[in-house]
């Protein structure tokens, strides 16, 4: 039976960043997959780095570092995972929306990220393919765009240079405890020693939770994307609209004035160009469990509230179209943790929709956590325990309520 | 929209399952991609190989016609230019009507019961060049000649020589086109000796064991290189041949286009011997979703007659779960139509098709047991 310092379930983004850092920590590390590399999450999403759509505070943090190691990891790796810096763009619809994005943006800036107002005029001269009747917008500087299935590819390469060693095909059945500590995993091929399994499953992270008897609070809520035709692109960068954080998150409060179809499917503009040429738009967000198939209701939905951003976007063609679960967390936070009580355990997930953002830092973190160190800035609020604290999801609770 | 039974391919199979649940009382949608239905029957020109009951020394081109006469006389409605571009839950259909239009327009479609008959798709051979205009499948250059009546090139090089190899080089001459050699990389033709010898005796060399290197041209086919294939099919170096091409014709067999079945969710199983993927099915033809039936190419590689019959075993199959007909009477007629069926999956090049298409079926019963 071969023996390692950690096996990392799940190879998607943030399973693979989480065992290129720790292979980067000298550990000896196994990657176990029960499909293949990036087949869940990570080939079901868009391509985007950002912190526009991220919280004030750690949420924000999050983005923004990550999104500084993709830029040194652009440089470092031989694999090209395709990292692009442009900027993004939020555009508001109304008066009352530029209001809040005003708010949101002077808090961001407070805290040092480059973020800033656009009036309508640079809004036009920035992207004139954008419908004329937008009141202006947030401009980003430091959002970028990566491929996320070449993400994950990446840190497998860069990590099997490390010595990491990658078991795709094979499905964890059984986590091993010894004396109360976690021992290693049985999967569909073979048995693996480990000192740490790190749980990486995104959306499927509670079924290997229920192994060790945690209950993961994680659920999948599904994503929808259309794609277009390879055409002149419409857009320079990634554009979203701003009630985007309105579908995102229950607390920020904003009727948007949509149609019941937009309204039902839960549908935020989103575009972005691709180095393929084609333009990704979405995407609505739905709990419809596991089911991963498209709806004619939700791309519809997606294709008119595209239209009313880029009016001359109904004259491409969509080509194709594919859904996503995103592995979303009640408190909208990742899980980056150690499992109190229950040594040797650790879990990377419920990133909802920034994995692929947030998959460097995430990976970056967990080898912090679990080497013992000091994270380079404090993540208690990545805590599993948090699940535990009731007072602490009250006060989610109550979020959701007010 | 609502349709009580929809077909998506208007091919033999597609219409021969339309013909059969219209004619029983069932009321018919065909989806085609094309600006006339009929699928490949109306560029067969040659006459049908088998036994009387099948047609045999009947043109497909005639075939072609007598379906689409039958099927107007029965009243199926036929949306020409059609494409499905979706299946969604429930058979909700999403049809592309009028592609190459102006007025182009999405559809939505609910089927009572579907039938996907889509056929298949030409197989490629790469090599260099193989992207350079005036290289094509040899299925396309039929459609060209017999079809559209353009020639597709002045000097042809066809690749492979199985029954569509063969037949083509011959209606390429028919229709003008000179014909320089057929390329075999298998040491033996693998059509019939009958279609073999009437290119041979027209003067084409036949270069088995020979596989095509390379297309040379700057904008488009100028040229091809063919040479010998050693028996592990690598090329022979010194064994080059060169020769002046403006087309070359790739005819290596087909595969099924079962995409949409795949997107529906019916399971599907790989077996060398149909093409590829298929949709794995019971012996009314219906797939493992219920009430989607596939027929003819889509459900293994065969010909335009097992299409035919196939399309018949799927409509029987419809109308007898709508209740236009009784069980004993569709009882009858599905024997029928499966001796047939084991007619023409006989002989030397029918008896692996046989076996592969029990294979199939012994597949969906185990799955759904």
């Amino acid at each position: 039976m071969k023996s390692y310092d950690a096996i990392v379930i799940g190879a998607g983004a943030i399973g693979s960043s989480v065992a290129y850092h720790l292979a980067k920590k000298g550990m000896k590390v196994a990657v176990v997959e029960r499909s293949d590399l990036a087949s869940g999450t990570s080939s079901g999403c868009d391509a985007s780095a950002l912190i526009c759509d991220k919280k004030p505070g750690i949420d924000t943090k999050l983005g923004y570092e990550s999104i500084q190691l993709y830029k040194k990891y652009a440089q470092e790796f031989s694999y090209d995972f395709e990292f692009h810096q442009r900027g993004s763009i939020y555009v508001c619809e109304s008066e009352e929306e530029l209001e809040v994005a005003r708010g949101y943006a002077a808090a961001e800036a407070a805290d040092g990220y480059p973020m800033r107002m656009m009036d309508s005029y640079e809004l036009k001269e920035a992207e004139p393919n954008l419908a004329q009747d937008l009141v202006g917008g947030i401009w980003t500087e430091c959002d970028s765009s990566v491929t996320p299935f070449r993400v994950a590819f990446g840190f497998i390469e860069e990590g099997k240079k490390l010595g990491l060693e990658v078991f795709p095909y094979e499905e964890v059945t059984e986590v091993k405890m010894d004396g109360g500590a976690v021992s290693g995993v049985v999967t569909t091929g073979r048995e693996l020693r480990g000192k740490y399994v790190v749980n990486c499953c995104g959306a499927w992270a509670p079924f290997v939770g229920k192994m060790v008897g945690l209950d993961i609070p994680i659920k999948p809520r599904k994503g929808q994307i259309l794609v277009t035709e390879k055409t002149d692109l419409l857009v320079k960068e990634k554009i979203q609209e701003f009630g985007y954080m309105l579908s995102k998150f229950e607390d920020v409060k904003y009727e948007r004035k949509v149609s019941r179809r937009v309204e039902e499917h839960n549908v935020a503009f989103v575009i972005e160009p691709t180095p393929a040429q084609n333009m990704i738009i979405g995407s609505n967000r739905s709990f419809d469990g596991y089911d991963k198939r498209n709806t004619p209701g939700a791309m519809k939905a997606l294709a008119e509230r595209a239209i009313r951003f880029i009016p001359k976007i109904k004259d491409v063609n969509i080509i194709r179209a594919y859904a996503g679960l995103r592995p979303y967390s009640i408190d909208h936070l990742p899980i980056v943790s150690a499992v109190e009580g229950l040594p040797g355990c650790f879990i990377a997930a419920g990133h909802e929709g920034d994995g692929i953002c947030m998959a460097p830092i995430t990976g970056y973190l967990m080898s912090q956590v679990i080497t013992g160190e000091t994270p380079m800035f404090d993540i208690d609020r990545l805590r599993f325990d948090r699940f535990r604290d009731e007072a602490y999801l009250k006060t989610v609770a109550e979020a959701y309520e007010s | 929209m609502k349709r009580e039974v929809v077909v998506i391919g208007g091919g033999p199979a597609g219409l021969a399952a339309a013909i059969e649940a219209a004619g029983l009382g069932a009321r018919v949608l065909v989806i085609d991609a094309n600006a006339r239905a009929g699928g490949q029957l109306f560029k067969q020109i040659h006459k049908f190989f088998g036994s009387g009951a099948h047609r045999a020394g009947t043109r497909g081109i005639d075939i072609g016609t007598a379906l689409l006469e039958e099927a107007e006389k029965l009243q199926v409605e036929i949306w020409l230019d059609s494409v499905v571009v979706g299946i969604f839950d429930n058979k909700e259909l999403a049809i592309e009507v009028g592609q190459d239009s102006e007025n182009k327009e999405v559809r939505m479609v609910r089927a009572e019961k579907l039938i996907v008959a889509c056929g298949a798709s030409e197989n490629v051979v790469r090599f260099q060049g193989w992207t350079l205009p005036g290289v094509m499948g040899a299925g396309a250059a039929q459609t060209m000649i017999n079809v559209n009546r353009v020639l597709p090139g002045k000097r042809v090089l066809m690749i492979g020589s199985g029954n569509v190899g063969l037949i083509v080089s011959y209606q390429l001459m028919q229709a003008g086109a000179d014909v320089v050699a057929l390329v075999e990389a298998a040491p033996k033709i693998g059509g019939y000796a009958v279609h073999a010898s009437k290119i041979t005796r027209a003067g084409v060399p036949i270069y088995t064991r020979h596989t095509v290197l390379r297309a040379i041209g700057k904008e488009r086919v100028e040229g091809a290189i063919i040479a010998e294939v050693d028996e592990r099919w690598q090329p022979v170096p010194g064994t080059e041949k060169y020769f002046e091409v403006d087309a070359i014709a790739i005819a290596a067999g087909l595969k099924p286009l079962a995409e949409m079945t795949m997107m529906a969710g019916c399971e599907m199983y790989f077996d060398p011997v149909q093409g590829g993927w298929v949709p794995i099915h019971d012996r009314n033809m219906e797939s493992t979703c219920p009430g989607i039936y596939v027929a003819g190419d889509i459900t293994g590689i065969e010909e335009a007659n097992t299409a035919l019959e196939e399309g018949r075993l799927a409509g029987v199959a419809i109308a007898e779960k709508l209740g236009r007909i009784s069980p004993a009477a569709a009882e009858t007629t599905k024997a029928e139509i499966w001796e047939r069926l084991g007619g023409l999956r006989f002989g030397p090049h029918g008896e692996a098709r046989m076996l592969a298409k029990e294979r199939q079926i012994h597949c969906f019963e185990k799955r759904v047991r």
